[in-house]
């Protein structure tokens, strides 16, 4: 069993490494690139030379294309300490056109080319842009290198950069050692109450592993999961932590600062990460924090995309089958019954009618006849509002574990096992229960992993019907803000949400019968 | 006996002619005639609850197939008439004295809401059996030998795999990203890997059938595969694939409506784009009408076409005809 699930599991890593070039070439080679700046509004601001320079560096950030301009270059050189300053300094300065060039920029401007060129890429020049004798608005010269980036390099770092371990080397400058240290005494709580945590100096996170009261209070900062950075959905941020950061407003408390400041503030000293120069450059990160270690995230009173959509997502799937399989076993029990008809009615109603008309459909009867909150408020402490959400998600999938448990059940009532319980003298209750619903019960088994996991993706319909800040519009906004980061994130995410349930599935099934063996190759 | 055969004052080569032995006749077998599909509408039409559920059909089909091109609708007919927006059927009918198009009020743009839905359903529906066809001829076709082959089945399994973890919204979306937002840019867009699902399941159905004894000494008896194939295994699955196309062709029709919701549909006015556009006056008293109205009649075809269709997959299923 066990080879068996690394072999599966490998297949599943092939194929979700498939997919996500597959969504990579969609996104990547298939649509227009200028695309991206529709919702972009500093783009718009941008004229002339500028935009073209600005588009490039946007395009860089996104994967499109490697870029590099020619002052970063000359800085480069000059780092690696081939340029002294001065010369640097000198050979910056492009002409309005290339015959106005210095010498010396003409030298370099030269070996840039030639630098380039030789690697494949694009170099461009943008002659200034003048209206009358002054320089037109962004329209300054300028001269850059551009290559796009292959396939094959974009997968690989993508999925090099899946998971980054933090380490004592990663900040450029720090106060101190470098290093790790263990308390047990945790100073965000004071320095005398007990609580774990390891601190690094030197690292990207300052805390590594901490505990604090929300859950799994047990957190860890070694390994950080870069799905993608998310460019228009969320600026700057991980599609990870896009779907795992709490929303909602700010819960403040009393904190004290490093500095030994106390302030009533919402943030969250356990997610301090590093800046380089960031400390020296604010007065008000001076009067908080000792060293670099400035940038916080801050604490805030709902829970995140992700959590919002398990809890609705997971209570649902449990209802659903808490009311979904005695009904199924029901209908099955009293078949061309009355309740076997009318379940059969709403099973009709529920395949048959699009989705969207029966979701609104529920909506309008809660609001109105039940009187439950219609939309989703988030400052709010009313649980009421959890209930047409639950409800609109878990009566399709009652419908369907009905229609599934019915059929099975039905099958399995004509098979010599429950002749012979018959004739064996045992009653129809016992046969049902205790049979009949044991062996049905096998192929409903397999869907509830995925059930649960599936349950963190979030319902497009439901979550934009009742405005639910759930994870389920992600890829959906992502779409249409052409948020490239966030659509190859939420891709991978998925995918292997797929491929690991449909393996728990095949899992449980075996274990719940041990007739099933995936081990022999026979079918 | 003898005595009998006497008394009738015959001679025996009168009463007796002989007949010889034929082989060709030996082999026949006498029962009562039987035509499949003859039995199939039978067996449907025994129920008398298709027939209501068929005029209905028929209805919907003259509403939006005939009434449209008879009526000759233009949306943007009272688009400068800014009396015209919004109105109930009353104020609709008090508006423009009484024409059957304004028996459901006016819309945000003053489009007649009557006209609109019945427009609505014609491309809604039209997509649907369109990509319906598409699906299940090219998903039966290649489930059929994906079932039958091994080699087949180790490539097509992956292709799965690979596939189905695709978001499809996200193939939706720059497929329509790519082309326009058009009617048939939609059915290849929905049509492109949709099939696959299907030829999944037929395959499913192929492996369960294919290894029965029936079949084994079929193919014993020196039967092809083709014909295999055909006589004794497509038959066997009319019922099923009957049933599928009955869930197929409303869940096209669902998914259309559920695109335009989420902003991916196409730009003709389908039903799921009526939806989408009307959904703002659905909190809106007294405007409610304008987003029911494509909702009922979605909810309605599709209960119709779904009803029809597995009720026709029952019948299709042989085990029912005696």
């Amino acid at each position: 069993m066990g080879k068996y699930v690394v072999k599966r599991l490998l297949h599943g890593v092939v194929s979700i490494i498939v997919v996500v070039a597959i969504v990579m070439v969609m996104i990547y080679s298939w649509l227009n690139r200028d695309l991206v700046f529709s919702t972009d509004s500093s783009y718009n601001r941008q004229s002339n030379n500028t935009r073209e320079t600005y588009k490039h560096e946007k395009w860089e950030k996104f994967g499109y294309l490697d870029y590099v301009s020619y002052q970063e270059w000359l800085n480069q050189l000059a780092r690696d300490g081939e340029l002294d300053e001065e010369t640097r300094a000198e050979a910056a300065v492009l002409g309005r056109k290339p015959e106005a060039d210095s010498e010396l920029t003409e030298e370099y401007t030269a070996r840039f080319r030639e630098y380039y060129e030789s690697q494949g890429y694009t170099v461009t020049r943008l002659d200034a842009i003048v209206s009358g004798r002054k320089l037109a608005n962004g329209g300054q010269q300028a001269m850059f290198a551009a290559k796009d980036k292959p396939l094959t390099d974009r997968i690989w770092n993508y999925f090099t950069g899946l998971v980054s371990i933090d380490n004592i080397h990663r900040a450029e400058e720090v106060q101190g050692e470098r290093g790790l240290t263990f308390t047990w005494y945790d100073p965000v709580y004071g320095g005398t109450k007990f609580s774990p945590a390891i601190i690094g100096n030197g690292t990207y996170h300052k805390y590594l592993l901490y505990v604090d009261d929300q859950f799994p209070f047990l957190h860890q900062n070694f390994a950080t999961i870069n799905l993608g950075v998310s460019y228009s959905v969320n600026n700057g941020v991980d599609v990870f932590n896009t779907m795992t950061r709490s929303q909602g407003s700010y819960v403040k408390s009393s904190i004290t600062y490093p500095t030994g400041l106390v302030e009533d503030s919402a943030d969250d000293l356990h997610t301090a990460t590093y800046m380089q120069g960031s400390h020296a450059a604010s007065a008000l990160n001076q009067s908080r924090f000792v060293d670099d270690y400035t940038i916080v995230d801050t604490v805030k009173g709902g829970f995140s995309k992700m959590g919002y959509s398990f809890v609705i997502g997971i209570i649902s799937v449990v209802m659903a089958y808490l009311l979904g399989l005695p009904l199924g076993l029901l209908m099955a029990r009293h078949k061309e019954g009355v309740l076997d008809k009318l379940g059969t009615v709403y099973i009709v109603f529920i395949i048959a009618v699009p989705s969207l008309a029966y979701i609104f459909l529920f909506k309008a009867i809660g609001t109105s006849l039940f009187g439950l909150p219609g939309m989703f408020d988030m400052e709010s402490s009313s649980k009421l509002m959890f209930i047409l959400p639950i409800v609109s998600l878990a009566l399709p999938s009652i419908a369907n574990l009905m229609k599934w448990m019915r059929r099975y059940m039905i099958d399995q009532m004509n098979s010599d096992y429950v002749k012979f319980a018959r004739s064996g003298g045992l009653s129809e209750s016992e046969i049902f229960t205790k049979h009949i619903w044991k062996n049905a019960a096998i192929p409903i088994v397999h869907g509830i992993p995925s059930g649960v996991l599936g349950a963190m993706t979030g319902a497009i319909i439901t979550e934009r019907v009742y405005v639910v800040p759930g994870a389920g519009n992600l890829l959906t906004e992502a779409i249409n803000k052409y948020d490239n980061g966030v659509i190859v994130g939420v891709a991978l995410f998925y995918a292997i949400l797929t491929v690991v349930s449909v393996i728990l599935g095949d899992v449980l099934m075996a274990t719940v019968d041990p007739r099933i063996s995936f081990t022999t190759k026979d079918r | 006996m003898d005595h009998d055969l006497k008394n009738l004052g015959m001679p025996e080569e009168k009463l007796f002619s002989f007949h010889s032995h034929s082989d060709l006749e030996s082999e026949k077998i006498t029962a009562p005639r039987y035509s499949y599909w003859q039995s199939v509408f039978r067996v449907f039409f025994r129920k008398r609850i298709n027939i209501v559920i068929l005029s209905l059909l028929a209805v919907v089909i003259v509403f939006a197939y005939i009434y449209p091109a008879m009526t000759d609708f233009d949306p943007y007919k009272n688009l400068l008439d800014s009396a015209s927006k919004h109105l109930s059927p009353t104020a609709a009918i008090e508006h423009f004295g009484f024409h059957i198009e304004y028996i459901l009020g006016t819309s945000g743009s003053g489009k007649a809401t009557f006209d609109a839905i019945w427009n609505g359903a014609q491309i809604s529906i039209s997509l649907a059996f369109i990509c319906a066809a598409i699906n299940m001829t090219v998903g039966v076709v290649v489930g059929a030998i994906w079932g039958f082959s091994k080699k087949v089945d180790a490539i097509m399994m992956e292709v799965y795999n690979i596939v189905g973890n695709v978001p499809y919204i996200l193939l939706i979306a720059v497929i329509v990203m790519l082309f326009t937002a058009s009617f048939w840019s939609m059915v290849f867009a929905l049509t492109v890997t949709g099939w696959l699902s299907i030829a999944y399941f037929i395959r499913t159905q192929v492996i369960i059938i294919r290894d029965r004894e029936y079949n084994l000494a079929s193919k014993c008896l020196g039967t092809s595969t083709v014909k295999i194939a055909m006589k004794n295994i497509l038959p066997f699955m009319t019922s099923v694939i009957v049933t599928l196309v009955a869930t197929e062709i409303p869940s096209y029709i669902s998914y259309e409506v559920f695109l335009a919701y989420i902003g991916l549909g196409i730009s003709d006015m389908s039903l799921g784009r009526l939806i989408f556009e009307a959904e703002p006056s659905m909190v809106t008293p007294g405007w409610e009408l304008e987003f029911w109205s494509p909702v009922a009649i979605a909810a309605i075809i599709s209960v119709v076409l779904y009803v029809v269709g597995q009720n026709l997959g029952d019948a299709s299923d042989p085990r029912t005809h005696m």
